[in-house]
């Protein structure tokens, strides 16, 4: 008798969601296996990747980083644009860091209208991040929501802290939330839950498991994001079937070891290659443990993450 | 007399006076508030006291320093009052060990001996052993020095007509040999009539002891009263912290001392029994208490590895420890497992008989350290789950422990979100109960006024729930219709105390289940110990995700199994041999090394669980009423 490769039995399935509105809307999710287990299942919808945009012009980024849209940084909607037409973006991510109360300070009705602007002006589909500051990103959604109703934004962190006030906003003008939780599986499902009984319905979730990157605990976030999907894929917990989002981008340019120049330290060389491969990288290993959409800056390092899902789902 | 700076709570302590303090005088609890209403003290203020508390003189005794005369008012939160005793508890504990032979280990024998003569001059002691061989056959006994003393004279007064008392203790005789019983009094004339001893239940929160009549087997008296060492914390690790100072162990030994010796004045007095025919003390105890009262070293308990010092401890001289009891009576003590599964746990585990049948049991005794334990006659695992002091009331905002006034029923109207309460002995409340506080969490998550995560709806149309100094609350009782004068709520904080408390026994449980591979629905019987244990509503317990979601007839209550099981083996040498195996084939589990067991616990950190899955039913009464 032949040898047969002893296969995984799943009993579940990832649900299906659509960002967006109309003809760039992306549908994510959709795995019938592990990721990338082509042999032992399907995975219907690739990964994607929205690139980072800013609300104001970013501070202490790395040169590397700062370098392709030096022309754009005081402008999200020209940078939107910018990474739409010159590096092929499916999706935008907006992060609203100038609401930080401990930055800027800016108010929800000129986060709205920076929110409303991008979203007219471009037709891929649109997350929109807050500072995690529950009573700050309350205020500044239920503005979010209220203006760009019916576009079927992405809005997050939604946390258990928060919940209750954004989710509503979220179901009263049809926008999708990002679920966020501080990497366990447990509160993970809880915040579903949670969003379950406010009221969200299934294919209007995405989840964040908070993530972080090379060198600073990404195992932890792999093994998290691993057993969620066992749990979803192999033991039918519907309350974990929903695509995982990564906020990546953030975590991995944020460390010193993708900021600090060759100057400063020659050990560690060229910086812009270091920065760029430590985004890669990151974001590959996240793939690997499930990743539907990675939120990414450097469009290199999103050159090779595209290369590395094309290469793992060559047929 | 107290000394100006002494520390008020201490002068309380010492003066006889009862006041509550579950951090053992930290300062980090609040429960020791009193009002000063004249004289001053020095006091630290901390957080535990709001402005218009201490505006009004209140003050947390612990942290207060008696700088002149005082006169001190102990707030009624603040009091020691008496615990809801056995008879007022809504079920009846069930003896469940059966099938035991009615032989208790402590004898009395009656002797007519021949006086000595010229021809017969054997020593008084040849005499009285050749007595016991001729008359009942005993032929391996051993006799206690004590008994050398008041031999020549117990004979001679009751003119060669003595009462003999032997002693069976739990050391198994090895193959092939006789038990050697112990000769440990002698009493002229026949005192086979009077014949007793004591059982002790040593919990961390209140003592309970039984005087037991031996010729018969039965329970003559009963009585319960708080722990004296619990003015010096609420828990065992703050009563072992505490017994580190210097002095610390003599103190808490003493506090439990008198404690017993209150007690057992208590059972002499209903009973009219005179203490010299009291003949032996059994006694259960978690590792701290049983270690604590014997007057050994505890601080390893509380350090990895945790040890405890011995899991089998001698019988002591009851009277050395300060117990007021004749010389010849000896303490036994229930042998531990290991430092957080006690002898009261081995104790309870013979009362329930888990240890007799095959049935698949799930034993849990819930309190401030919640034990569990799963499994039959063939083996038994078994683990501690430090539950923290939520059941007991301690950690919760209005929490008292179970005494008159205590609210321990709750419903609500799911449309006007009104609560309708009972307190214990309806009287007006003056705070919650552990079960009070299960049944009204329960009764909260039902009308939707908290979500599963245990937070409140902020927006429900009802002015009851409101931001209170500890965050979201719900008035339970308006301060007019309570004992303190002072609205009674259940807080955010509290819920979450209570569902920590709960997480870590489910947890624990699952951990435990999953260790041997047992899946929930395979429990046959669930054995509920623990005398909160008897107030809880099964139902209620499920709906917040405390016990398993089993049909509701397979759960039992024994109550105070650690009293039931010292009673018992009182009764029985068996179950008092027993005990010595069951302690020995326990296996212990220590959760804290368990990778699964945080896990378990964060999934359990919700009502009624993460994984809806675990709770069926529950599961769907909530969507039912979500609908």
């Amino acid at each position: 008798m032949a040898f047969e490769i002893p296969k995984t039995a799943y009993s579940g399935k990832i649900k299906e969601i659509t960002l967006g509105k109309g003809e760039k809307a992306v549908t994510v999710g959709g795995e019938s296996s592990y990721p990338f287990y082509l042999f032992e299942g399907e995975m219907p919808h690739l990964p994607r990747i929205a690139m980072e945009v800013y609300d104001a012009p970013p501070e202490e980024w790395a040169e590397a980083a700062l370098e392709p849209f030096a022309d754009v940084v005081s402008d999200p909607v020209a940078w939107a644009n910018k990474c739409i037409k010159d590096y092929g973006a499916e999706m935008i991510c907006l992060q609203l860091a100038s609401t930080d109360p401990n930055g800027l300070d800016r108010g929800a009705d000129e986060a709205a209208e920076v929110v409303k602007r991008v979203s007219e002006a471009i037709d891929v589909p649109l997350i929109v991040l807050g500072t995690a500051n529950h009573d700050k990103d309350t205020e500044v959604f239920r503005k979010v929501a209220e203006v760009c109703h019916g576009k079927n934004l992405i809005l997050g962190p939604v946390e258990e802290g928060d919940y209750k006030q954004i989710g509503a906003a979220a179901i009263g003008y049809q926008h999708t939330v990002v679920a966020a939780s501080p990497i366990d599986i447990n509160l993970g499902k809880q915040l579903n839950i949670l969003l379950g009984n406010l009221g969200v319905s299934d294919d209007m979730l995405v989840m964040d498991p908070t993530v972080s990157g090379i060198g600073y605990g990404i195992e932890y976030a792999y093994s998290v994001m691993e057993r969620m999907r066992m749990a979803a894929l192999t033991q039918q917990d519907d309350k974990l079937q929903f695509p995982i989002i990564c906020n990546i981008a953030r975590e991995t340019w944020k460390a010193k070891e993708a900021k600090i120049s060759e100057a400063e330290d020659p050990k560690m060389g060229d910086a812009k290659k270091r920065g760029i491969l430590l985004e890669a990288m990151s974001a590959t290993v996240l793939l690997l443990a499930g990743a539907d959409v990675l939120i990414m800056r450097h469009p290199e390092a999103i050159k090779l993450v595209r290369e590395m899902i094309a290469e793992l789902t060559a047929s | 007399m107290v000394e100006q700076g002494e520390n008020l709570l201490q002068a309380a302590i010492s003066a006889g006076v009862r006041v509550y303090a579950s951090c053992g005088g930290a300062g980090t609890c609040g429960t020791c508030k009193v009002k000063i209403e004249s004289g001053e003290v020095a006091t630290t203020r901390t957080e535990k006291l709001s402005d218009e508390e201490y505006q009004q003189g209140i003050r947390q005794a612990c942290q207060s320093r008696v700088m002149t005369n005082l006169s001190v008012y102990v707030l009624v939160e603040s009091r020691l009052e008496k615990v809801v005793l056995a008879s007022e508890q809504k079920r009846v504990s069930q003896v469940l060990a059966s099938g035991w032979r009615f032989k208790p280990p402590l004898s009395k024998y009656f002797l007519e001996l021949s006086p000595p003569t010229a021809e017969d001059n054997l020593s008084d002691l040849s005499r009285l052993l050749r007595g016991m061989r001729r008359r009942y056959n005993l032929s391996h006994l051993s006799v206690d020095f004590y008994v050398l003393k008041k031999l020549a004279r117990a004979l001679r007064k009751g003119k060669w007509k003595v009462t003999v008392t032997t002693l069976v203790t739990a050391s198994k005789p090895r193959a092939g040999e006789e038990r050697r019983p112990r000769v440990i009094n002698i009493e002229p004339g026949d005192s086979r009539e009077k014949h007793y001893s004591l059982a002790f239940d040593i919990g961390t929160t209140t003592i309970c002891g039984q005087l037991l009549e031996l010729n018969r087997g039965k329970i003559v008296a009963e009585h319960i009263a708080y722990n004296g060492q619990i003015s010096y914390g609420n828990d065992v690790i703050a009563r072992i912290n505490f017994s580190q100072k210097p002095g610390g162990l003599k103190k808490l030994q003493k506090a439990t001392v008198a404690t017993m010796n209150d007690v057992i004045e208590e059972l002499l007095a209903t009973s009219r029994v005179d203490a010299k025919h009291i003949g032996h003390l059994m006694v259960a105890g978690n590792t701290t208490m049983t270690q604590i009262l014997l007057g050994l070293e505890t601080k390893y308990i509380r350090l990895a590895p945790y040890t405890p010092l011995a899991n089998f401890f001698p019988p002591v001289e009851a009277a050395s420890l300060g117990i007021k009891l004749d010389k010849h009576v000896h303490l036994y003590t229930f042998p531990a497992v290991a430092s957080y599964v006690g002898g009261d746990i081995v104790s309870g585990v013979i009362g329930a008989g888990i240890h007799q049948r095959k049935t698949l049991t799930f034993f849990m005794d819930i309190g401030t350290n919640g034990e569990i334990v799963i499994g039959n006659s063939d083996w038994m695992v078994t683990a501690s789950c430090s539950a923290g002091p939520a059941f007991e009331g301690g950690g919760v905002k209005h929490g008292i422990v179970a005494s008159e006034g205590a609210i321990e029923d709750f419903d609500i109207d799911h449309a006007s979100l009104e609560p309708k309460i009972d307190t214990i002995g309806g009287k007006k409340p003056k705070g919650i109960c552990g079960s009070g506080l299960i049944n009204i969490i329960a009764g909260l998550l039902e009308a939707r006024v908290i979500g599963q995560n245990g937070k409140f709806h902020r927006t429900l149309p009802t002015k009851r729930i409101r931001k209170g100094s500890d965050g979201y609350e719900y008035v339970l009782s308006w301060a007019k219709e309570t004992q303190i004068g002072r609205d009674i709520v259940v807080t955010e904080v509290d819920i979450d105390n209570l569902m920590r408390a709960k997480a870590a026994m489910f947890a624990g449980f699952q951990t435990l289940s999953k260790s041997v591979g047992i899946e929930c629905r395979d429990f046959e019987q669930v054995i509920i110990a623990g005398a909160f244990g008897n107030n809880i509503n099964i139902e209620k317990a499920i709906t917040i995700g405390l016990l398993p979601d089993l049909p509701v007839d397979r759960f039992i209550f024994v109550g105070n199994g650690s009293l039931l099981g010292a009673r018992l083996t009182s009764f029985s040498t068996d179950l008092l041999d027993d005990a010595r195996r069951v302690a020995q084939m326990m296996t212990n589990i220590e959760l804290s090394e368990s990778a699964d067991f945080m896990n378990n616990y964060i999934a359990a950190l919700f009502l009624p669980h993460t994984n809806a899955r675990e709770f069926p039913t529950v599961s769907k009464r909530l969507a039912k009423i979500s609908k």
